[in-house]
């Protein structure tokens, strides 16, 4: 109970784009509003054991032995708002923002406790409320049951430009596309509050959603392509490699937990975290079981041979990626608190899973697309990372300027 | 190949981020020069580790903890309650009240050490002051709340046990069969030995409690060996004698085992619950254990040995354990010692042996904690030893400044004088060459509280002093020396050796046994160690099942097998254990295991004793 509760939530990367590759012709502009459901309720071990969030923690009586053990099962459950817009320079450069906004986080202690030691001056061992009821009389306030925070707070802005690669002869009669992608964090999410006993902070590190800087190089190849460029499949790879910078915290000085949150004297005042870089890979299918119908509207220039080439009504896609993470550096004035933390970042792996559903509505003269996803870290488990699930539902506007 | 070469650039770099490893828990430091320059070289080195030790053992644990005991003592010391010691203050200005008194019996060289360690480290050197005076200091002010509270919890009139005075047999060792009063204790004295021997196997326990607040029956509580009786037991007779006083009768519904000790524990509970300092509780007697042997077992009062307790209400606490001689591999000496206090999931993250080598004087290694100039245990490049156990007592110093002040209590405060045990150790090791000089360096200390130490050195000197802090001026100085073959006076038996050549060392007086008279002051009764403390039924069992292991081994002890003994589950405090640690005197080797809670859960590190 002692620390915030560091969150690993999946927001930067929503679906805005089945493909890969897929940029947007010039001149066009998408605006995505989605909204995500995150929840995360333990961490994996470094031998792919479900562990809780937060780690069991004795509490001792000074002299009088071990008290009992709380155990916490925290679950953090996150409601963003998600605003992306993405605009095609050239047919082959399209640029974006992606903009986070957490509008709720909802963290549920779930606190047990196991007694200990026999204590002869209260006649028992400690129950839970004893504990907590000792723990005031020292001046540190019960950590609630449940967290709720409803203030609307800003994540880290990533901005991204992504370039279709020219394509070679051969990649173009096997219909294979290339892109690269760079996107680049601007520091706008927060810190974990230092002095709260339940806190979560709102930038990428935290949220474990993505680099600072993440550098993308992926592939497309599509089957069953029609006369007007259609596929009905697609099969796609991407490797990432994201980089994190260090971060500055401040560390607690107990103004609200005094028992808790009270680690500046040896700490420092400040410490740098350098979380340590991930390197991805992500394989990629998408399928296309209804294509039409198709109308000639004016979201085609009233062209049925327009309307035919754009996105066809319904896509399903799944995806595995595998993220190896890094070894996460605590620098502290204090050798044994930087290790309490960096034993749970030790260098690990994420394998997710996401399945995704997109009914575009261009075809019948509505220029938006609906789309749903989720995203799941759990089918195969992790190593030394935080298993987001994440439920994204989505709308985009999609429009061009001629 | 080349197209490849920034990918495997960048798989290299993340594969260059290795695991972090654990910072070690324990650390060794060589420090040299005068006092000065070695604590300045303990602060800087330990730095970190001081801080850390200082946040989370003081700050987030002991001053809160001990401000808790603000609201108790200000009802009897006005003082107080005055505005220095309000917004949380109080427990650090007690303790630096307490250590400023102390640091005028620390010398020039112990005040410039710990002026070292506080410019190394960054703590202020009031700091750094508390840091090495705490434990004393809190000892006895936890003493103090402890017999108070005690004193407010139901006590035992009498214990009786039905049928002793007619079965035909000597149950008291007084040479006499089925005397009046044979198997009836009262008024009840905790003992040291057992409460009576031979029983039948049918003997029923009575036992009256008393409180002026009420004995609540609902709080009675009586365990027969892995058997547990509460209110409502069908073996369990509760009668109300008065609004003040309730006689429990345990009848066994089985017989007891023939031929073995059988341990009783007794306890009860008032009907005041005291709301504040939360929990919510009601006063409890401690666990009273009486041990008894029923017929056949053959042993005498003082020939029993306290059996094993398996219910997750007691933990062992520090003890020694030191063979020379015969009883030694080569003669020995050997001193073992499991010190067990204070964790509080902190301690054992700060281990530290420091090797000091002081401009004048011997060489000496100390087994302790960041930040803390000395340990509980430490040998000298002379081949002197020396460990020491807690005692409690209410003839400490802190009881010593409220009889100072009680002519006036208003203006009275609980101030702790004299050397803290950890000066005590550093003291032998400095100066004494042999176990008689450093006995007589313990003897000269004037502890700030009760403390059992134990001296052996190479040639086979090996002494224990009981040390009080001699407030009730009883004679003895607070002094009390023994070694293994001094026969008690009264029992004619060796204080706690089997032989010549050993000797079991606990954490309560076995010389001192009354190490303070009884009295009342301003209301509170001050009794002797055995009728509050905590540790006393503790400390008996833990000597008992020491002697025992020693008893049983035929052939000469050696380093292995005291290792072996103190990392034994039943003598090993799994919450408290701080360190164990083993002095091969003649080899000038310390073996300790620490840095980790229990701290035999680590490996013995040896270190040698050289310069």
């Amino acid at each position: 109970m002692t620390r915030a509760v560091a969150l690993a939530l999946v927001v930067a990367a929503a679906p805005a784009l089945a493909l890969e590759t897929q940029v947007l012709p010039r001149g066009a502009i998408s605006l995505d509003l989605a909204y995500l459901r995150t929840s995360l309720d333990k961490q994996w071990s470094g031998d792919r054991r479900a562990l809780s969030l937060i780690d069991e923690l004795p509490r001792y009586e000074p002299g009088g032995g071990l008290q009992g053990i709380l155990r916490a099962r925290p679950v953090a459950e996150f409601d963003f708002l998600l605003v992306q817009a993405l605009y095609g320079v050239t047919d082959s450069l399209s640029v974006g923002v992606n903009v986070p906004i957490l509008m709720r986080s909802t963290i549920s202690t779930n606190i047990a406790w196991e007694p200990g030691d026999y204590q002869p001056q209260l006649g028992r061992a400690y129950s839970l409320d004893d504990f907590w009821s000792w723990a005031q009389s020292m001046g540190q306030g019960r950590v609630p049951d449940r967290a709720v925070d409803t203030r609307f707070r800003l994540a880290d802005v990533v901005l991204g430009a992504k370039y279709l690669l020219p394509r070679f002869e051969w990649m173009k009669a096997h219909h294979v596309r290339w892109s690269a992608q760079l996107n680049v964090a601007l520091p706008t999410g927060t810190n974990a509050d230092p002095e709260e006993a339940v806190s979560v902070g709102t930038n990428l590190w935290e949220l474990h959603a993505a680099g600072d800087v993440e550098l993308h190089l992926a592939a497309d190849k599509h089957f069953f392509v029609d006369e007007h460029g259609v596929y009905r499949l697609n099969v796609g790879a991407d490797v990432f490699y994201a980089f994190f910078r260090p971060r500055l915290y401040e560390a607690g000085r107990g103004l609200r937990n005094p028992l808790l949150n009270n680690n500046a004297f040896y700490v420092g005042d400040t410490y740098w975290i350098d979380p340590g870089d991930w390197l991805a890979g992500t394989v990629s299918v998408d399928a296309v079981p209804l294509v039409g119908p198709t109308l000639a509207t004016i979201v085609s220039g009233n062209s049925l041979e327009k309307a035919k080439a754009l996105p066809p009504l319904l896509t399903v896609s799944a995806s595995f990626t595998y993220v190896a993470t890094g070894q996460s550096d605590w620098q502290s004035n204090s050798a044994l608190w930087d290790w309490d933390r960096e034993k749970v970042w030790q260098p690990g792996e994420k394998n997710v899973f996401r399945f995704t559903g997109t009914v575009s509505l261009l075809r019948l003269g509505l220029p938006l697309q609906l789309y749903a996803s989720y995203r799941s870290q759990d089918i195969i488990p992790g190593r030394f990372t935080r298993p987001a699930n994440v439920f994204t539902a989505g709308v985009r506007a999609v429009a061009k300027f001629w | 190949m080349k197209r490849f070469a920034p990918l495997a650039l960048l798989t290299a770099a993340l594969l260059a981020c290795q695991p972090a490893t654990a910072p070690s828990t324990r650390e060794h430091l060589v420090v040299s020069g005068a006092p000065y320059e070695r604590g300045l070289a303990h602060g800087t080195q330990l730095r970190s580790k001081i801080r850390g030790f200082y946040t989370t053992l003081m700050t987030n644990s002991l001053f809160p903890f001990l401000s808790r005991e603000q609201p108790d003592i200000a009802t009897l010391l006005k003082e107080y309650e005055g505005e220095k010691y309000l917004g949380g203050r109080f427990a650090f200005e007690l303790l630096l009240e307490s250590g400023r008194s102390i640091e005028r019996s620390l010398g020039r060289a112990g005040r410039d050490e710990l002026r070292g360690i506080a410019d190394g480290s960054g703590l202020t050197y009031e700091e750094a002051l508390i840091l090495n005076t705490f434990v004393d200091t809190t000892l006895a002010v936890r003493g103090i709340g402890l017999a108070i509270r005690q004193g407010r919890a139901p006590v035992v009139e009498s214990v009786q046990l039905l049928g002793l005075e007619a079965d035909g047999v000597d149950n008291d060792g007084d040479g006499q069969r089925d005397e009046a009063g044979e198997g009836t204790l009262t008024p009840y004295e905790p003992p040291f030995f057992a409460a009576a021997v031979e029983v039948d196997v049918s003997t029923r326990l009575r036992v009256v409690f008393s409180d002026p607040d009420g004995v609540d029956p609902q709080t009675v509580r009586v365990r027969v060996d892995e058997g547990l009786f509460t209110f409502g037991d069908p073996a369990l007779e509760v009668l109300e004698l008065s609004p003040t006083r309730v006689q429990v009768t345990w009848t066994p519904l089985t017989p007891l085992p023939a031929a073995r000790p059988v341990t009783f524990v007794l306890s009860a509970g008032d009907r005041r619950v005291i709301e504040v300092p939360g929990p919510p509780r009601a006063s409890f007697r401690r666990d009273e254990e009486l041990v008894v042997t029923t017929r056949g077992a053959g042993l005498g009062v003082r020939e029993l040995s306290r059996p094993a307790l398996t219910d997750n209400r007691t933990r062992p606490p520090p003890f020694t354990v030191a063979v020379r001689g015969g009883r030694a591999v080569g003669g020995g000496p050997l001193l073992a010692h499991s010190f067990a206090l204070l964790d509080a999931n902190t301690a054992h993250k700060h281990t530290v042996s420091i090797l000091h080598q002081p401009d004048v004087g011997p060489a000496f290694v100390t087994v302790g904690w960041a930040g803390i100039v000395s340990g509980l245990s430490g040998l000298n490049e002379r081949g002197v030893g020396v460990s020491c156990n807690p005692s409690d007592t209410l003839d400490n110093s802190v009881v010593g400044s409220v009889l100072d002040q009680v002519a006036d209590l208003s203006r009275a405060k609980l101030v702790a004088s004299g050397l803290p045990a950890t000066y005590l150790v550093r003291r032998v090791l400095e100066r004494a060459s042999s176990a008689a000089e450093g006995a007589e360096v313990l003897a000269e200390g004037n502890p700030v509280y009760g403390w059992n130490c134990t001296v052996a050195d190479d040639r086979g000197g090996l002494e224990v002093v009981e040390l009080d802090s001699d407030v009730f001026k009883q004679g003895q100085g607070g002094v009390l020396r023994y070694g293994p073959a001094d026969l008690s006076p009264v029992s004619m038996r060796r204080y706690s050796s089997l032989t010549d050549d050993d000797v079991v060392v606990g954490s309560s007086y076995t010389r001192n046994v009354d190490d303070s008279i009884t009295l009342n002051l301003a209301g509170q009764r001050i009794v002797p160690q055995r009728s509050w403390s905590g540790f006393f039924f503790r400390s008996r069992r833990v000597m008992d099942a020491v002697t025992r292991r020693l008893a049983a081994r035929a052939e000469p002890v050696d380093v292995d097998w005291l290792k072996a003994v103190l990392v034994e589950p039943e003598l090993v405090d799994r919450s408290d254990s701080m360190n164990a640690v083993v002095l091969d005197l003649r080899g000038r080797v310390v073996h300790s295991a620490m840095g980790t809670v229990p701290a035999t859960s680590s490996p013995f590190v040896a270190t040698e004793v050289r310069r």
